[in-house]
């Protein structure tokens, strides 16, 4: 492994998986603390939302502590859908084709990340694609950030501006579809290459920044809008990633500090407000940073190589994938997996929830979840 | 101050015309043809004969995809009392992400499926139609049955993408009776709104 090591614990906190905790550079495995249980006075009820109810775009289920109005505390149980993977023994190619599935959302960040550590295993010579992979990701986090402001306005009840970014939403997936072969990006990705032309990406996306910037203006206008979103949901912690991180004031971000898939000159988007708000604000910048990225990004144009993949080895990688630090770890022996820890954004995120939705009112539960950016099939994910 | 229903108006209509002319249409996923010995890691492939449901579309095969993307198998027709109006109440049993996202595109401006009097309904006490996406996990079958149980007769049972329908490359499907099959990983809104249409007989 050329920029992890195994057991040590270096750099910041950025996911969790089973008995691992994984930081910047490097990871440990360690048993989880105990959390410590909430004492529920005698007047709170628990109120269950989920795991399939209207709203929730997957299944998860809540517990809510309230007296009322206000929620003293919330339980999350993401654990209805794990989804027992089998990746175990599976070469190369076959493994990706669930990595890409572990979540389909962010397909491009999973996949990318899942490569980068197998030729860091494979001692493979990336440099040829890794541009190409960037505008993948870049265009991936347009698309990722859009859902999550399609979410404020839903739960703002603004179902116009909702429209409005639906719109922007399938024309990206549009633009996915043409020069990535497929909507979500499945199949894309390959050892060393990118199975796509980003000749209509670059086409189409100064239409897609000039869109939502009159949208985004529009939304800044709606005082209604703010109103909501101000205060409401307020996280700071060193022990956060991604847009949540970044809307608290923190510069952490693997674009700049991660050796695996390196930004040139990229300039960090933050704000300091730790709320709702806060984080829309980065999701909105990092979607003009990510056309700006696109853009000037430039190409090498190379031929698809064979490698020899019999090999063993093992290798990690960090990439920021829409939600935050995305981290694979993998072993292989004679070219089939052997070992494999994946460390995803939502678990950190989730943890952010459960810490910043307390204090707000039931109407603000909705806010507080979709400013996070959760999903959660890429926590309930189980390789075996 | 935004007046966003002035905002809505100027910006013009952009919902696509009829979903069989106009409606963009994707190379994956859509019917596959021609012949392939590729040993395919999901079965889709069975002496020679492409099997659509446990497809996910990878492309690594020599099959070659038509745009068509009438992929689906319609058991049955649907009750006269759904043409008016038919409500969907999505169920995540176990998926990526991607069929949870595709559903709610067909809501999108492009698709507009609601002129078709396709809703989603916010619970299975209101919903005509349970639509099953993910594979089976342990967790959800109880929880499926019960939103199941809770929809009023008539009621009917969709279900969408390789996951549900043969567990794909993940796992194992769900053993259900289904009214309407859709295949793909993930079919696109407009093979799930062409699945509805022909089911209800358009």
């Amino acid at each position: 492994m050329k920029y992890y090591k195994n057991g040590i614990k270096s750099g910041r906190l950025i996911g969790k998986y089973k008995n691992y905790s994984i930081y910047s550079e490097g990871f440990i495995s360690v048993m989880d603390e105990e959390s410590r249980m909430y004492e529920k006075n005698p007047d709170e009820i628990n109120f269950a939302y989920g795991p399939s109810a209207g709203g929730l775009e997957e299944s998860i289920g809540f517990t809510l502590q309230t007296p009322g109005e206000i929620i003293k505390n919330v339980d999350v149980n993401p654990s209805y859908k794990m989804r027992d993977i089998k990746i175990i023994n599976d070469d190369i190619y076959t493994a990706l084709l669930k990595i890409e599935r572990v979540n389909g959302y962010h397909a491009a960040s999973n996949s990318v990340c899942f490569l980068l550590a197998v030729e860091d295993a494979l001692e493979i010579e990336n440099s040829d694609s890794n541009n190409e992979r960037i505008i993948e990701i870049e265009l991936e986090r347009i698309r990722s950030n859009l859902h999550v402001i399609k979410g404020l306005c839903e739960s703002a009840g603004f179902s116009v501006p909702e429209k409005q970014v639906s719109y922007i939403i399938e024309r990206v997936s549009r633009i996915i579809s043409v020069s990535f072969r497929h909507r979500f990006f499945f199949g894309a990705n390959l050892i060393n290459m990118v199975n796509g032309n980003i000749d209509y990406v670059l086409k189409e996306i100064g239409d897609i920044e000039k869109e939502f910037r009159l949208l985004y203006n529009d939304l800044l206008a709606s005082k209604i809008f703010m109103d909501r979103l101000q205060e409401n949901g307020i996280y700071k912690d060193v022990n956060s990633i991604g847009p949540a991180a970044r809307a608290a004031g923190l510069k952490y971000d693997a674009r700049i500090d991660s050796k695996s898939l390196l930004y040139d000159g990229y300039k960090i988007c933050t704000y300091s407000s730790g709320d709702v708000f806060a984080r829309f604000m980065v999701r909105s910048n990092e979607i003009f940073s990510a056309c700006d990225i696109i853009l000037n990004t430039g190409i090498k144009k190379h031929y698809m190589k064979k490698y020899d993949l019999n090999k063993s080895g093992e290798g990690a990688a960090r990439i920021e994938s829409p939600q935050g630090d995305i981290f694979y770890y993998v072993k292989i022996d004679h070219g089939r997996i052997s070992d494999i820890i994946m460390s995803s954004p939502s678990v950190l995120n989730l943890y952010a929830f459960k810490k910043a939705l307390p204090g707000n009112i039931f109407t603000d539960f909705f806010f507080v979840w979709e400013s996070f950016g959760i999903w959660v099939s890429e926590m309930g994910v189980n390789f075996i | 101050m935004t007046l966003w229903f002035l905002n809505g108006i100027k910006k013009g209509i952009k919902t696509e015309k009829n979903p069989d002319e106009s409606m963009f249409k994707p190379d994956y996923p859509s019917v596959l043809e021609g012949k392939s010995s590729y040993d395919c890691p999901t079965g889709a492939i069975s002496n020679g004969t492409w099997i659509k449901e446990k497809c996910i579309f990878c492309g690594r095969c020599d099959l070659r995809p038509t745009g068509n993307q009438n992929i689906y198998n319609i058991h049955g027709k649907m009750p006269e009392i759904f043409k008016r109006s038919f409500y969907l109440y999505p169920i995540d049993s176990g998926t990526c992400g991607a069929c949870n996202a595709e559903l709610k595109s067909i809501f999108s401006p492009q698709y507009d499926a609601n002129r078709f009097n396709i809703f989603e309904a916010e619970t299975p006490r209101h919903a005509d139609a349970l639509v099953i996406m993910g594979v089976y996990t342990n967790g959800m079958e109880k929880i499926i049955e019960e939103a199941y149980n809770a929809m009023p007769d008539p009621k009917i049972v969709i279900a969408m993408g390789a996951c549900t329908l043969s567990g794909g490359i993940i796992g194992s499907g769900i053993n259900k009776k289904f009214n309407v099959e859709i295949a793909g990983c993930p079919p696109t809104p407009y093979s799930i709104i062409s699945a509805i249409l022909r089911y209800r007989g358009d």
